[in-house]
């Protein structure tokens, strides 16, 4: 059957039921987008407006509080450690999901694979503030649970001062987050080898001799460039809002060292009552974002309709 | 040959297990242990050691630190869940039979919406939250949450509905029932693990939030990452508080990963739109 006939024939026998229908299916998720699209034109405008203070302003002043953003060395500071969480966030977690996902699917080892799962899997179900509060206490430079072992092995060249050494802090947030997100990413890897042409074109590739590694990175690699996209640009994503291990583990210190666009936005809004700066922080996150899910959306949209 | 290398692969494997069984239960170990000591213990610095005598009194006192926000938590979640789940799986039903044009606009304005960083919906949200006086009661994260949520839980229940047979809709039709019968008679019943698997994600999401908790909660809702974040900050040495705190907290979403596991692996794929 032809779809352009069957949609003719749909169209004239559109009634007032399936009118009704269609309102009931779409009117709550119609509605709250259109509270969320409200919003998001709402922040955009009061970053363009005069307030600070607590109580709204909305005179317009343009790109001033823009001009004084990017004078800001904070603003520049937050933008360089956003660069890294999204870096060093994304692809060594990537990378390491692709070895243990691979390695999972090649090695027999009975009853093992569900527990690796769970075990890398449940830190997906805890909270950034619960792994925040318990790394803070590993990292603790002098009372902490790493330097302690480490000292206690007698290996205290490798103590480090962690979150307190404003030039490597970052990394150290960055780390948990590493952890937090890998089993999630494994998942999605191991999902996506488990299609029948890409199985069947391992088997070619193995019949023809190809080593593991080489499978890994010419046969499975460009075949799961999907899964490779959507995993990439939830973490991207998820790198870009970090607000909460900065929060509750450092608190954006030593100094502003470990300060993310996020953290800054709240102080600004919430502490500081810049509104109008912490709105175009918003603003810049938004865009950072929504640069990141073009990719994604279209990847959807394309599978969606397809 | 293929023996030698049979043989690596187990050893690498093996190898991986044991790093990683260190490296994900140290964590939680640690935790566990330092809960059930005094501050005295802890300060001897044997983290890896459990006391010789299990001090279960720092949960009684943990629990009664953090026992109103849980019971918020708890209220705010599941209202969350079940009105993000049954609105959600109305709107991605629709998304996922239409193929008009205008299915497809809201699809992209869903997709840009799925994933939006909380900071750009912030100030408006508390002005509307603070006017509406809705802040001070559960209802004002409620509807945050939900108006947050909506997206993604159109999209996963729409993932799932996609993946689903068309042939009973068209029997049901045939048979004279309209789209709305068709799809709480017929649709729903079989989409029952698709609402499991959203519900489970979408109550992790709102129980682990923290942003939108720390901003709009009054004392009377604060959520529990609210009150642990707090927790960590006034009783900063006494890490067998804070960590206790901090498991009582993590019980009831680890409860259903562990029970739930399937569904949720299953809400995380339809995230990565696999269906």
């Amino acid at each position: 059957m032809n779809h352009l006939e069957r949609w003719q024939r749909k169209w004239r026998r559109l009634t007032w039921g399936d009118v009704i229908s269609t309102i009931i299916f779409l009117l709550p998720l119609l509605i709250f987008l259109v509270i969320l699209y409200g919003m998001l034109a709402w922040t955009f405008y009061v970053s363009m407006a005069d307030w600070r203070g607590t109580a709204p302003n909305y005179t317009f002043v343009g790109l001033k509080w823009y001009k004084l953003m990017f004078s800001l060395d904070r603003f520049w500071v937050d933008v360089r450690n956003n660069l890294k969480w999204m870096i060093l966030g994304v692809l060594p977690t990537t990378f390491v999901a692709l070895l243990l996902a691979y390695l999972l699917e090649i090695a027999s080892l009975p009853g093992t694979e569900s527990y690796i799962r769970t075990l890398i899997l449940y830190p997906v179900a805890m909270s950034f503030v619960v792994t925040g509060t318990i790394w803070s206490w590993m990292y603790q430079p002098d009372k902490g649970v790493f330097n302690t072992i480490l000292r206690a092995l007698g290996l205290d060249f490798l103590t480090g001062r962690f979150t307190t050494d404003p030039a490597t802090a970052t990394y150290w947030l960055i780390l948990i987050f590493v952890w937090q997100y890998l089993g999630f990413a494994v998942i999605i890897l191991q999902s996506s080898f488990r299609t029948a042409e890409l199985q069947e074109m391992i088997e070619a590739a193995t019949v023809d001799g190809a080593g593991r590694l080489r499978i890994l990175f010419s046969v499975i690699v460009p075949n799961i460039r999907g899964g490779m996209l959507i995993l990439i640009s939830l973490l991207l994503i998820s790198a870009l809002k970090v607000f909460d291990i900065v929060y509750v583990v450092t608190f954006g210190g030593p100094g502003y060292s470990t300060d993310v666009l996020a953290f800054f936005m709240f102080i600004a809004t919430f502490q500081q009552h810049l509104v109008a700066l912490g709105a175009g922080l918003g603003v810049i996150i938004f865009l950072l974002a929504f640069v990141v899910v073009i990719p994604y959306t279209i990847y959807a949209f394309r599978k969606w309709f397809e | 040959m293929r023996r030698r290398r049979l043989n690596t692969l187990t050893i690498l494997a093996l190898g991986t297990l044991v790093v990683l069984t260190f490296a994900y239960m140290l964590p939680i170990y640690v935790m566990l242990v330092a809960s059930l000591k005094t501050p005295l213990e802890i300060s001897q610095r044997r983290y890896l050691v459990p006391s010789s005598h299990l001090h279960f009194e720092n949960y009684t006192q943990a629990f009664t630190l953090v026992r109103q926000a849980l019971v918020n938590s708890t209220i705010i979640s599941f209202a969350v869940t079940l009105l993000a789940a049954f609105f959600g799986s109305l709107g991605g039903y629709w998304l996922s039979r239409s193929r008009s044009t205008f299915a497809k606009v809201l699809f992209i304005l869903v997709g840009i919406a799925l994933y939006l960083p909380y900071q750009v919906v912030l100030i408006p949200l508390v002005q509307i939250m603070a006017k509406t006086r809705l802040a001070l009661t559960h209802l004002g994260l409620i509807l945050s949450y939900l108006i947050l949520n909506m997206p993604l839980a159109s999209v996963l229940m729409g993932t799932f509905f996609l993946s689903m047979p068309r042939e009973l809709e068209e029997a049901a039709e045939v048979d004279g029932a309209n789209k709305l019968q068709t799809f709480f008679y017929v649709i729903t019943p079989m989409a029952l693990p698709a609402y499991a698997s959203t519900a489970i994600i979408i109550f992790t999401q709102v129980w682990n939030e923290f942003l939108l908790a720390l901003t709009l909660s009054t004392p009377k809702t604060t959520t529990i990452q609210v009150k642990l974040a707090e927790v960590k900050g006034s009783f900063v040495a006494l890490y067998n508080i804070q960590m206790a705190a901090a498991l009582i907290s993590v019980i009831i979403p680890l409860l259903f990963f562990l029970a739930l596991g399937r569904y949720f692996i299953r809400g995380i794929l339809a995230g990565a739109l696999k269906g």
